[in-house]
């Protein structure tokens, strides 16, 4: 940490200061000095940049930018931020995509939802945005959504347009000699879900994928700044409907950062309980997700079958079984009934009784090996240079895990350990989520123990420790929080004002978006059999995509 | 003609044909179900076994859509000619003692180039689909079945040069359960073969929903769809019947002769399929041409040697 903290003060900056355990957090003066710190930075050994989120302050006339450096080795993060003039014409700065390539798409989604232009980024297109929000900047404060709502006839005869003349232009593009054709593999395509890959492919053989995404864009960050801080939980879960848990956490843990509100020990043990049980309903669809890829449907039934007993569980509690809004700020939304934990105990051994049979028949399944073995192989490097996380950075051997790097509810009191595949391949990511199936249940298990214990001594209330209050009106502040979350790290990034009702920005770093990435890296040169393969094995969630 | 009006139409013929193929309809989606834990529909009928049928006449009234920039006539003659000919097989085999359409001495033949056939149908379906996705499910269709086919020929080869004739009457007529054993690498090759010339896990590759969107099926819909699924199961059944008399003994039975047991034994095909089906993912197209060429049409070679030998050893001179 000191060596980073002595980097960072060689630059002239308006503050440098310890954030956290593991963050160091500081400002540049100027603009310039980006790519130079950049370029110490990755030397020093932080090779990842977790995501670019601006934030526009209307009234200083300032687009203040802030980047997320991480190391996934050994832990030292750096949040830095830099301040540039908010009008269009001088909103620029130099790119990091060319250093880290993980910035690629973040550089692209901040220069279209705020005008951020960064220079020399080699595909600085629209990303997210539908072809109505061409030219204009919608994250912007002073963009004007009801007036851009009232000509909904003719945004969408745009976006019917532009994608007419792309289709016009995709087959003129195409050299006439040659038998390469563009294959549209999605939004309505049974393996692809609301993602278009556009697929260059000659015959079975892929040329290149350029993804095109945003079909299930509903602009969250936007939404919640609409929203009082409880209400904005509805957006926030909406990341992703499988983990919607966790998410809740990360959102509720920056809120209570800004307030200075601590939870109680039964209120954060609920938040681990609760999340590792949308961890393992999440991994369930994941599982039988990568078996459909590749036509076996089996799997993916069984896992409902054991899935349902764990939504029993989250429906007892929150009386939803998907959009639970169960986490809030100041602890969870319910006191617990504990016989609520009868359910509970169901889906636990459930689970017991039918992991045998998955693990002989599909886990050690010959063919499924035959299929994943060598396809889609990302290497250590390719964790660092693109910033991925969860199960897709342990496959291949990187041991990041926010629960255990920077533990937040009671993960620290629990015990856990980091577990990784070796080879980074598709089938190592299968094995992967299978494991983290069931460190999770060990998790659950543990956590059910230590809540029955402590409420047996009488140290927890179960119906009355589970809230304190949060003030309705937040003071002026900054937190970012991260996450364990089901597909990897979500980084939120709060931002509030005085007297505060709503958040003024919030940023959501979700890890599909980096997985996401990977598609073009992996199936260059393969053929058009293991596009499926692989982008399940990437455990991609379009909620979380495109948010 | 009474005898030929009712054979063609009602039994061995249209009638019995469409009631196996429905049967068999009904009885994957069952099989199926159970095997992947699911609960299905169960409002028609006792325990939803109407299901079935309410889907099936779903689908033959629904509007049949052809794609603008198709050749309508080769997109719409070819599910009816694809049913035809998946039906034909039927005649040619001897459902009971002494009950057989056509009873040629070139039975086999015949039963083997009408199964051989539907593959080329299906791959002109793709190709008049006007559709890339159903374009490459019919290229992969014609890779598919020249690999598989060889394999599938030399297997159904091997009754022929054991017991000397293509008679499909007289195969089942001279099978025993010598025979039965000498065979039974070949019914075991016949049935890897099967597996990819009826498309079915792990070799679905040509209509592989989730890399090309069902391939030659993806501009079908109502009617045309309905006719393409009935001439699909219409195919299943045809290969299982010759599978049954190629090398099970067809009607024989253990205490008696019945039809019974042809029922049964195709039956038994069906399950281990469905089993199959239930339990193994797709392979790649690339890995299924090199066991096809790797393993199964070398095996398929070794296999008439053997049963060359097995001739020589014990039915020369009977």
């Amino acid at each position: 940490m000191k060596n980073l903290r002595k980097i960072v003060e060689e630059f002239s900056c308006e503050y440098v200061e310890n954030y956290k355990k593991i963050w160091i957090k500081a400002k540049l003066n100027s603009k310039n000095d980006l790519l130079t710190l950049a370029n110490a930075l990755k030397k020093e050994g932080l090779r990842s940049l977790s995501t670019v989120s601006p934030t526009d302050f209307l009234e200083d006339h300032i687009m203040e930018v802030n980047y997320f450096f991480e190391d996934l080795e050994t832990k030292r993060n750096l949040w830095l931020k830099i301040d540039l003039p908010r009008k269009v014409e001088e909103c620029k700065v130099e790119s990091l995509t060319p250093l880290f390539p993980s910035a690629a798409w973040h550089e692209r989604e901040a220069f279209s939802m705020f005008g951020v232009e960064f220079l020399h980024h080699p595909d600085l297109r629209d990303i997210l945005k539908s072809e109505d929000f061409r030219g204009v900047y919608p994250f912007r404060k002073d963009f004007d959504w009801g007036a851009h709502e009232k000509n909904q006839m003719q945004n969408i005869q745009q976006i019917v347009d532009a994608f007419k003349k792309e289709q016009e232009e995709n087959e003129i593009e195409l050299d006439p000699d040659s038998s390469e054709t563009m294959l549209n593999w999605g939004p309505t395509h049974p393996a692809s879900g609301p993602i278009r890959l556009r697929v260059h492919c000659d015959g079975e053989e892929v040329i290149s994928i350029d993804p095109d995404i945003g079909y299930v864009w509903r602009a969250l960050e936007h939404l919640v700044t609409k929203k009082d801080f409880v209400g904005a939980i509805v957006a926030v879960e909406r990341l992703c409907f499988m983990d919607n848990i966790n998410s809740m956490v990360g959102y509720c843990m920056a809120v209570e950062e800004i307030a200075d509100v601590k939870i109680t020990p039964f209120a954060s043990w609920m938040r681990v309980l609760l999340g590792e049980v949308a961890r393992v309903s999440s991994h369930f669809m994941g599982l039988g997700g990568f078996f459909n890829n590749i036509g076996l449907h089996t799997l993916g039934m069984w896992n409902m079958d054991t899935r349902e007993f764990f939504l029993d569980f989250l429906e007892s509690y929150s009386g939803a079984r998907i959009a639970t809004a169960s986490i809030e700020p100041g602890g969870v939304r319910y006191g617990l009934d504990m016989s609520m934990f009868d359910e509970l105990q169901k889906a636990l051994d459930k689970f017991d009784t039918t992991v045998g049979e998955v693990e002989a028949i599909f886990v050690k399944n010959p063919t499924m090996k035959l299929r994943s073995d060598n396809v889609g192989i990302l290497s250590k490097e390719d964790v660092h240079e693109f910033g991925l996380s969860g199960i897709v950075a342990r496959a291949s051997g990187v041991k990041t895990d926010i629960r255990i790097d920077e533990p937040y509810a009671a993960y620290d009191e629990l015990d856990l350990k980091y577990i990784t595949q070796e080879g980074g391949s598709a089938n190592d990511r299968f094995m992967m989520l299978f494991r983290d199936i069931k460190q999770s249940i060990e998790i659950i298990k543990q956590a059910k123990f230590h809540i029955e214990k402590a409420v047996a001594e009488g140290e927890m209330n179960p119906t009355k420790d589970h809230m304190v209050k949060v003030p309705k009106k937040l003071p002026k502040g900054e937190a970012i929080s991260r996450v364990e979350w089901a597909r990897g790290e979500v980084l939120m990034h709060l931002v509030t004002e005085e007297k505060a009702k709503s958040p003024y920005r919030l940023k959501m770093r979700a890890p599909s978006f980096n997985h996401t990435m990977m598609l073009n890296h992996l199936l260059k040169g393969r053929t058009l059999s293991d596009i499926p393969l692989i982008f399940g094995s990437l455990y991609i969630c379009q909620g979380d995509l495109d948010r | 003609m009474i005898d030929s009006l009712f054979a063609a139409f009602i039994f061995p013929g249209l009638l019995y044909v469409l009631l196996w193929t429905i049967g068999l309809f009904w009885f994957f989606r069952k099989f199926i179900a159970s095997l992947h834990k699911r609960v299905g529909p169960s409002f028609n009928g006792k325990g939803g076994s109407y299901q079935t049928l309410f889907d099936l006449s779903k689908l033959l009234t629904k509007e049949s859509i052809t794609p603008d920039g198709v050749n309508p006539y080769l997109f719409s003659i070819m599910p009816l000619l694809a049913l035809i000919i998946a039906m034909l097989p039927s005649a040619f085999i001897p459902w009971m003692d002494g009950l057989v359409v056509v009873d040629s001495s070139y039975g086999l033949l015949a039963l083997v180039i009408l199964i051989g056939i539907e593959p080329f149908l299906l791959f002109l379906t793709g190709f008049g689909s006007n559709n890339k996705y159903s374009f490459l499910g019919g290229v992969r269709i014609l890779t598919q079945s020249i690999s598989m086919e060889t394999t599938f020929f030399l297997a159904s080869l091997s009754p022929a040069l054991l017991f000397g004739t293509m008679n499909l009457t007289e195969i089942v007529t001279s099978s025993s359960w010598l025979s039965f054993l000498i065979l039974l690498p070949a019914f075991a090759i016949y049935f890897v073969a099967l597996l990819g010339l009826l498309e079915q896990p792990p070799f679905n590759i040509p209509d592989a929903e989730q890399e090309i969107v069902y391939g030659f099926y993806t501009e079908y819909s109502g009617t045309n769809y309905f006719l393409l699924k009935l001439a699909e199961f219409a195919e299943f059944m045809a290969v299982f019947a010759g599978a049954t008399t190629l090398f099970l003994g067809a009607y024989k039975g253990i205490y008696f002769d019945s039809y019974f047991f042809f029922f049964m034994k195709m039956l038994g095909i069906a399950v281990a399929m469905m089993t199959i089906r239930a339990a193994t993912p797709r392979i790649t197209l690339a890995q299924m041409l090199s066991f096809s060429w790797k393993y199964m049409v070398p095996l398929a070679l070794l296999n008439l040697a053997w049963v060359l030998f097995a001739k020589s050893l014990w039915f020369m001179g009977a």
